[in-house]
């Protein structure tokens, strides 16, 4: 009995290398168009930015730059205060994201994990969140930092993503939550710890991928954004790259090519933060599957 | 147990900064946004109190219907996109080789910021010298048509940059979620002869159903109150037929100075996502996860 | 956590420093007796390097000649800007000086109390170096709430070289202008190139049909509900577009491309004509990233007359674009008055020759060492017999959006030129 079980699955095995083969090899052909259609718009907009308006507009836009511009790129870095704004891109991000990351771990903490009864209308209030169209809360908002006397103040900003990315990130965080195995945490309070020690020591350590994850995602939303900033702030000291865009925005007409530029070199940190964070996905599970 | 994760003032703390930020910063602007819904104002003078006249000017309001439509389009294509979402996630979880950097490139799109994303696309599908029209002449085709020119045509050419440039956000979360599973369950169904298919099937996908469900939500809700491309790539025409509800409140409460209309545009927006919710809710709701 | 907790009370602290020299919404009376007047515009150095030049000038020479006072710019994209100004108004911090659309644009601050009235800054000789009808653009109820900076006419820009090689000559009736399309079609070029999916640029073209089929007034009429959009003159000038549209004339997939785009294949001498503003003429003259053969092939002509129409063809579409506003709820408005007086005056000696501005006041060709195109245009302008103001910037601006998706739905041939006019009427008769 037991040997032709084995025997049928050998079988199995060796069929399927043939088919296998061809499958993967079909698999791979796809997965790789995908990846050549999903890294393109990178190398397109490298192009992009080393063009003039009169190539951008006039000749086909998948052509190489005919004399490559790189004193857009000078352009770019020279004018104005880019220096300023990344500074301040980088930190109001970081600050951001963080704050977002540690409240919506709490919350999600609180809701998944410890037994009281609003919880689900609490939940329920952060998923109404989601729903507001950015642009109607404009007015009501920048009326109340006025109030507070934080117009053209940073941490108007801070607080306005941090609340804006607070329901999509107990979101996803509840998702994983509620996979993550609870016995450590069961073991832990049989053991007497207290509750900080279990959120800081036991489930922090243990969501690293999924927070890793909503820090891409927060890290993104926030690094893009230019509603809120142009709207709240006013100094230059205070302005962010996605500003730097706003120069090369005219009244009649865009200098593209500048812009280009602009993206390219804003979308790089967030590139080597990106690549650096996603690696800490996989890893974060290894490091909570020891601690499990 | 029960008695140290039932502690009152631990609930508190997590919870309520998180709480108090969203109440002030989205509950404030959407409890003054159905309040200026029942004002005639044009967002800068004086406001007049005019009832529910702007709500039941909704009801009436064909060009209000039609966006409603194309956001509730928008949304189910966006749902039915995550079905390949999943499996390009489950390819790229699955221990195959170069998943590691097939992962990244897939996810560079998210980087782009929406001006980015609006050029290329605007590229792509430029009449004479598009990427698309090229192609199609190359295959043959007498003359392909414009895009984002053609009434009927318009809706589904600003669908795939849409769902294209959300790939990135699902492939991450579902790929977390993914290898968030203990590869020891893996292991088990190998031995006991599960091939690839019935492993993502009865176990992956059971796995990570509270994620799935996450993104049910925000997919459909983030799309019913989409803006972004369809404002700077088409600003909603021609003549009406790509607007969303989103960009139709917009234009309503910042290019017509109907702030009041607008807000009652925003409200409603509100009211359906939130319906949305509350259905998707009751479809994928199983009893063992009592607590989502 | 403690960190998180000490690095925000630093933004706090460090913020709070910063914020109460960076501006108050109004100006600030502190440091000395300086005051401190908030400017807002929307020429970044960037885009717009010698308009950003020129404002800079302008506030250094005034700073100079004013020592106590200080000039504090903000400056925003043309979209932003926009939507940051109704923010800033809705919450009464508009900057004390910044700059406003006319007409439709402006009525709305006029009448929510935002605008402060200018009449006395325009008493004698500034009131009178104003071409006439440009501050009337900017006034409600018969005074002025705004100083235009800027005066456009739109003239049809041609390829000379398209024209020659197809053998055409510039049309003077719109018969020949028809015929022109014709040939040009037949022989595959794009005769028109139009950005449609930004309307204003159709409507244009509508407007002058029906200024040259209707004559000066009848649009006018209509939009000021004295007349009516039903008016045999308008059904017909929607028809003659229509007409266009079916010749081919429009580059394709117009509809859904922006201003912008479309310029490219004029650029790119593939379309023979485009019909803009004069804020174009510098991409034909001075702008040294157009390769000069190309800017020697473009010339200008003036919409032709219709047959049997009441036009002139010295009526132009066309109007100012941006002015200057000062805030009402200003704490300083006295000097913010007294600054845009400033500033017009400069404006006025350098913007044509420093950034290809044409200014709404009174320029001496003569005296300009400016490209030939140039003074032909500035020549032209003086010797209009009227401009009609965008259709667009005249309405209100909800009627304005309706009009814009309906210029749409003509050229893209959804309605006929009768649901144009009854639908046109349908959306002002609301209004009233």
């Amino acid at each position: 009995m037991t040997e032709t079980g084995q025997q049928e699955v050998k079988l199995q095995k060796s069929e399927g290398n043939a088919a296998g083969k061809f499958g993967y090899a079909i698999l791979y052909l796809i997965l790789g168009i995908i990846a050549v259609l999903q890294i393109y718009p990178l190398i397109w907009l490298v192009f992009f930015s080393l063009k003039t308006n009169q190539e951008v507009f006039n000749a086909s836009p998948f052509a190489l730059p005919a004399d490559p511009k790189w004193e857009n790129y000078a352009t770019v870095w020279t004018q104005g205060n880019i220096n300023l704004y990344f500074f301040n891109s980088v930190w109001i991000t970081l600050v951001s994201v963080a704050l977002t990351i540690l409240l919506a771990s709490f919350v999600t903490f609180a809701i998944t994990r410890m037994n009281w009864k609003l919880s689900k209308l609490v939940l329920g209030l952060f998923m109404i969140g989601l729903m507001i169209p950015v642009h109607s809360t404009l007015i009501p908002l920048f009326n109340f930092f006025l109030s507070i006397n934080l117009i053209d103040h940073p941490l108007a900003l801070i607080l306005t993503y941090t609340a804006f990315n607070l329901p999509l990130t107990i979101m996803i965080l509840l998702g994983f939550y509620s996979t993550l195995p609870r016995e450590v945490e069961e073991a832990a309070v049989i053991d007497g710890s207290s509750i900080h020690r279990i959120f800081f020591q036991i489930t922090l350590p243990m969501s690293m991928p999924v927070m890793s994850t909503t820090f891409i995602i927060n890290m993104i939303y926030n690094w893009n954004e230019f509603v809120f900033i142009n709207t709240f702030i006013s100094s230059d000291s205070y302005k962010t790259l996605t500003v730097g865009i706003q120069n090369f925005i005219g009244q009649y007409s865009t200098d593209w090519g500048a812009i280009g530029a602009t993206l390219v070199i804003s979308i790089l940190p967030i590139l080597i933060a990106f690549v650096f964070l996603s690696n800490k996905i996989v890893e974060g599970i290894a490091a909570g599957a020891v601690k499990g | 147990m029960n008695k140290v994760m039932s502690n009152k003032w631990v609930i508190a703390m997590y919870v309520l900064p998180a709480l108090l930020l969203i109440l002030v910063l989205i509950y404030v602007p959407i409890i003054l946004t159905g309040y200026y819904g029942l004002m005639k104002w044009d967002g800068i003078g004086e406001m007049d109190f005019i009832g529910l006249s702007n709500y039941t000017k909704l009801l009436t309001d064909d060009d209000f219907w039609q966006s409603s439509l194309n956001s509730l389009l928008l949304a189910i294509f966006s749902l039915l996109s995550l079905i390949g979402y999943l499996a390009i996630s489950l390819v790229l979880a699955a221990k195959i080789k170069g998943a590691d950097l097939l992962r990244k490139i897939y996810l560079i799109p998210m980087l782009l910021s929406s001006v980015a994303i609006a050029q290329l696309w605007l590229k792509i599908y430029h009449p004479s010298n598009g990427l698309l029209n090229s192609l199609l002449v190359f295959f043959g085709v007498d003359n392909p048509p414009a895009w984002l020119a053609e009434p009927n045509l318009v809706l589904g050419a600003i669908f795939v940059p849409i769902i294209w440039q959300y790939a990135g956000f699902y492939i991450l979360i579902y790929y977390a979620a993914l290898k968030n599973i203990p590869d020891s369950v893996i292991e088990a169904a190998k031995i006991d002869g599960a091939s690839p298919l019935q492993i993502a099937y009865k176990i992956k996908l059971p796995l990570i159903m509270g994620v799935i469900k996450v993104t049910i939500v925000l997919s459909f809700v983030g799309s019913l109150k989409y803006f972004d491309l369809i404002y700077v790539m088409t600003g909603g025409g021609p003549n009406g037929a790509s607007e969303v509800i989103a960009s139709y409140m917009y234009k309503q409460a910042f290019n017509s100075y109907n702030f009041g209309y607008g807000s009652a545009v925003g409200f409603a927006l509100l009211l359906f996502c939130l319906l949305a919710t509350v259905v998707i809710q009751r479809l994928t709701r199983t009893d063992d996860e009592v607590e989502y | 956590m403690l960190l998180l907790l000490t690095m925000m009370t630093a933004i706090v602290l460090s913020g709070c420093g910063g914020g109460d020299d960076a501006g108050d919404g109004g100006g600030t009376a502190g440091g000395g007796d300086k005051v401190t007047v908030k400017m807002m515009h929307l020429w970044p150095a960037g885009s717009s390097k010698q308009h950003h030049g020129i404002v800079e000038d302008i506030i250094k020479q005034y700073e100079e000649e004013n020592p106590d006072v200080k000039i504090e710019t903000e400056i925003l994209s043309n979209d932003q800007y926009k939507e940051k100004i109704k923010v800033l108004a809705s919450s009464n911090q508009l900057p004390d000086v910044g700059l406003t659309w006319a007409a439709g644009f402006l009525r709305p601050y006029v009448e929510g109390g935002k605008f402060a009235a200018l009449d006395d800054v325009l008493e004698g000789e500034l009131g009178e170096s104003f071409i006439s009808g440009t501050t009337e653009a900017f006034s409600v109820d018969g005074k002025a709430y705004g100083l235009p900076l800027e005066l456009n006419i739109a003239p049809i820009y041609y390829n000379k070289r398209i024209f020659e090689e197809n053998n055409l000559e510039v049309p003077e009736t719109f018969d020949d202008f028809k015929n022109v399309v014709k040939t040009l079609v037949d022989n595959g070029v794009t005769p028109i190139t139009v950005g449609n999916k930004e309307p204003w640029t159709g409507s244009m073209w509508y407007m002058y049909l029906a200024d040259r089929i209707g004559g000066k007034e009848t649009l006018t009429n209509a939009i000021n509900r004295s007349g009516s959009f039903e008016d045999p003159a308008l059904v017909q000038a929607a028809a003659e577009i229509q007409n266009l549209v079916d010749l081919g004339a429009f580059v394709k997939g117009y509809n859904g491309l922006s201003n912008e785009e479309a310029k490219g294949p004029f650029m790119n001498e593939k379309a023979a004509m485009y019909m803009m503003g004069s804020w174009e003429l510098p991409n034909f003259t001075t702008n040294e990233d157009v390769p000069q053969e190309f800017k020697d092939q473009i010339g200008f002509f003036k919409f032709p007359l219709v047959e049997g129409g009441k036009g002139d063809i010295n009526s132009f579409v066309g109007g100012p674009g941006v002015g200057l506003f000062v805030s009402e709820n200003s704490k300083v408005q006295q000097e913010a008055k007294d600054f845009v007086k400033f500033f017009v005056q400069k404006w006025g000696e350098v913007s044509v020759t420093g950034a290809g501005v044409i200014p709404a006041t009174k320029v001496d060709t003569s005296q300009l060492d400016l490209p030939e195109m140039f003074i032909d245009v500035l020549d032209e302008l003086n010797k209009a017999s009227n401009i009609t103001l965008y259709a667009d910037v005249q309405m209100s601006a909800s009627a304005a959006q309706e009009h814009l998706n309906l210029i749409q739905s003509l050229f893209g041939k959804e309605i006929t030129a009768e649901e144009f006019a009854t639908r046109h009427e349908e959306v002002l008769a609301d209004e009233e």
